[in-house]
């Protein structure tokens, strides 16, 4: 049983090695590069993409999906964990709630990039309809970001006092840095009293708000009549397909988090094996609404809906569809269905395998129901038909994965990625102890 | 010094260089269409509907600005009733009025000359147009409950009606008239077509605009006459505009939108401000 002061000792942020400072510099310069490519945009106009009037929306609404949806993942394992008061729960909620607000945060930045004028941005309330499912995302998006953000600081108030006591010798700045964001905690029964009512309250509320920021991101495509997206079943599968890219980021994170800051006292095989459980089951959820999204279709599609099945099943976009049925759906399932597939390593590769496929997956959403028109134009260019992203679509996209990254990175930086507090208390530490060591 | 004779054979060249140059200008000259085709509008007067078009690098073309003088022709001689010039499409219109004050010839023909004079660029042309004058009237019968309009069409100089002409019925509508009846309405001996008119057939008012005419005879040219019949179903005002519907303005909102968008945002409001006023609890604790 390791004792208070070993338990912060592992559980205290690190200063970046040289590996992190390397990861780091890659993350900003991708970064720069996007926001260069991004500048270029502004002040050329979106001529610099590939983007024409049938694909009018192109790689930016395909990664702005792959962000909300993974921004879910907050909801669902925080949320969904807390709630039922699962303890194992312990060392993944803080990683979770860092990654839904990087991406919500980023799906934000990406939906403003696809703007063409950004400046005309105060529009969008100013003369919002609010009958239009793009008034009720903007209304869900900052409310996400404000929920997720919530959900990540309440908790964290306990460990950034801990954090302030620990600094106090060793960095005084950041002991300071760390005072300011405690909020005066002193761990008194009045404030764990309201920091527990709070928890509560928004693990409640971040459930239907997650539920809500899935179905209108689905309704922005289902309710336009167009083939591939005129669809009732488009909200469960999106909220199923968040789940599965929600969970691969977060076990790839864990993996990285757990190897980069040798954790593996704190996230054990335990909670590897429940993970790949939790994320078979999302996946053959999803793997369920893709044979309706699919199958059901093939016996009742009309012509032009049959002209979108070809030209996934063996058209244009069939090698990116099977890529991801195939590699992101079912090789996941067969081999998480296996004890051996639920160690660490083997998690990581289908978990990246699961992330990959979940972006292709959106952008096949996406794109191939936009190359067939509702109301086609006769004489159309001849690359109409046809869409692939421009270098400065890449490279703007690239940046927000990236900085995404970066704010995940950043974050891991400087909180502490395992409640300390919390863990203290399940492994029966006397938390108000562990400070006094640490202040004589 | 060049002498007289060698003077002669280069003026004699340069004439047959200029006549040259002068045949090629004719052969480069195009002879322009006119189509003319004679319209009388009972109760309004008559119009012959001009258009001047011509075979241009292998496709027929419209051609545009072109003057055409009209003549009413009267044994040999052309009176001349004015001038007309064609639109950027070649199109022109040149109202006759009553054709009743023109003189027609022994056969009872009124006869008109659309002429072209020529320019640099075009040949002269013309075109003859001869019709006979005719009238039609219509009017609304009902027939074993059965709205009908009643067409009949009579040869103003025999003073007499004319059998066996087909007479097209339709409502009018705002690109071409809705055909009523059979696809060629030929008259009777009395010189008469009985149509019924479809039930249903939306008017402003109820009131349906029917056309009764005789298109493109040989004869008579193009007759028609129009009458306004209380036949139809009153057309009501779409107000659903006006209504709150999903697809409606922004003051136009549906109720249950409203409420359910401004609850959430003011229950999400509400829980933020909540628990903010928590922190500052838990600051002050």
């Amino acid at each position: 049983m390791k004792t208070s002061s070993q338990l912060i000792q592992d559980l205290v942020p690190r200063k970046y090695s040289i590996r992190g400072k390397l990861w780091v510099i890659t993350l900003v310069s991708i970064s720069v590069a996007g926001i260069i490519a991004y500048i270029d945009q502004v002040i050329q106009g979106q001529k610099v993409t590939n983007m024409n009037d049938y694909a009018l929306w192109g790689i930016y609404i395909s990664n702005f999906v792959f962000f909300v949806a993974t921004s879910f993942v907050g909801a669902t394992t925080v949320a969904i964990l807390r709630l039922t008061k699962n303890e194992w729960r312990t060392p993944l909620v803080r990683l979770a709630s860092i990654i839904a607000l990087a991406s919500i945060i980023m799906a934000g930045i990406t939906i403003t990039i696809d703007m063409a004028r950004p400046d005309r941005i105060l529009n969008l309330f100013v003369h919002a309809r609010l009958q239009s499912p793009i008034t009720w995302d903007i209304i869900i998006i900052p409310s996400f970001i404000v929920a997720s953000f919530l959900l990540l600081y309440f908790p964290l108030l306990p460990d950034l006092a801990i954090l302030k006591n620990y600094y106090r010798k060793r960095s005084p700045r950041l002991s300071k840095f760390y005072s300011r964001l405690s909020w005066n905690w002193n761990g008194n029964e009045r404030q764990r009293a309201i920091q527990g009512r709070s928890v509560r309250l928004i693990a409640i509320a971040i459930l239907p708000l997650g539920l809500i920021l899935q179905t209108i991101d689905a309704w922005l495509f289902s309710t336009t009549y167009r083939v591939g997206w005129d669809s009732t079943n488009f909200a469960p599968y999106f909220i199923s397909g968040a789940m599965v890219a929600g969970l691969g980021g977060l076990i790839c994170v864990i993996y990285i988090v757990r190897r980069y800051r040798h954790l593996e006292d704190y996230i054990t095989l335990k909670h590897f094996d429940r993970m790949g459980k939790l994320l078979v089951l999302a996946l053959l959820t999803y793997g369920y609404f893709n044979i309706n999204e699919y199958v059901v279709p093939l016996f009742t599609a009309k012509k032009g809906e049959v002209e979108h099945l070809n030209m996934l099943f063996k058209g244009d976009y069939s090698g990116l569809f099977w890529f991801v049925t195939i590699a992101g759906l079912l090789i996941p399932i067969i081999v998480l269905a296996f004890k051996k597939g639920r160690k660490p390593l083997p998690m990581f590769i289908i978990a990246l395998l699961v992330v990959v496929g979940s972006w292709w997956k959106r952008y096949v959403i996406v794109t191939p129901t936009l190359l067939h028109p509702f109301i086609p134009i006769q004489g159309v260019p001849e690359e109409w038909h046809h869409y692939s992203p421009s270098l400065h679509e890449w490279l703007i996209t690239f940046a927000t994965l990236a900085m995404a990254l970066l704010i995940i990175t950043i974050l891991v930086r400087y909180l502490p990625v395992i409640p300390i507090q919390r863990t203290a208390e399940e492994a029966g530490v006397e938390i108000q102890s562990v400070n006094e060591n640490q202040e004589s | 010094m060049m002498n007289n004779k060698n003077l002669y054979k280069i003026i004699a060249l340069l004439l047959i260089f200029q006549t040259g140059i002068s045949w090629a200008q004719d052969e480069e000259k195009i002879r322009p269409r006119i189509k003319a085709d004679y319209f009388k509008v009972m109760d309004e007067g008559s119009y012959l509907e001009l258009s001047t078009s011509a075979r241009i690098e292998r496709k027929n073309r419209e051609v545009p600005h072109l003057e055409l003088e009209v003549f009413q022709v009267i044994d040999d001689d052309d009176n001349s009733l004015g001038k007309v010039t064609t639109s950027a499409e070649g199109k022109a219109r040149f109202q006759l009025g009553n054709i009743i004050k023109y003189s027609p010839d022994s056969s009872s023909f009124y006869n008109f000359l659309v002429r072209f004079k020529g320019n640099d660029k075009f040949k002269r042309a013309s075109r003859e147009v001869s019709v006979m004058d005719a009238i039609i009237s219509a009017k609304h019968v009902v027939i074993d409950s059965i709205d009908h309009i009643e067409g009949t069409i009579k040869d103003v100089a025999k003073d007499s009606l004319i059998e066996d002409v087909a007479l097209e019925v339709g409502v009018r509508r705002l690109f071409k008239p809705l055909k009523m009846g059979e696809e060629f309405n030929m008259t009777d001996l009395n010189g008469t077509v009985v149509v019924p008119i479809e039930k249903g057939i939306p008017g402003i008012d109820g009131n349906l605009f029917i056309e009764v005419a005789v298109v493109d005879h040989d004869d008579y040219g193009n007759v028609m006459q129009t009458i306004e019949a209380p036949i139809g179903v009153p057309i009501v005002k779409d107000a659903s505009y006006d209504e709150r519907s999903l697809w409606g303005p922004r003051n136009r909102t549906p109720i249950f939108i409203l409420v359910f968008t401004y609850g959430l945002i003011l229950g999400i409001l509400g829980i933020v401000v909540y628990l903010i006023n928590n922190l500052i609890k838990i600051r002050n604790s």
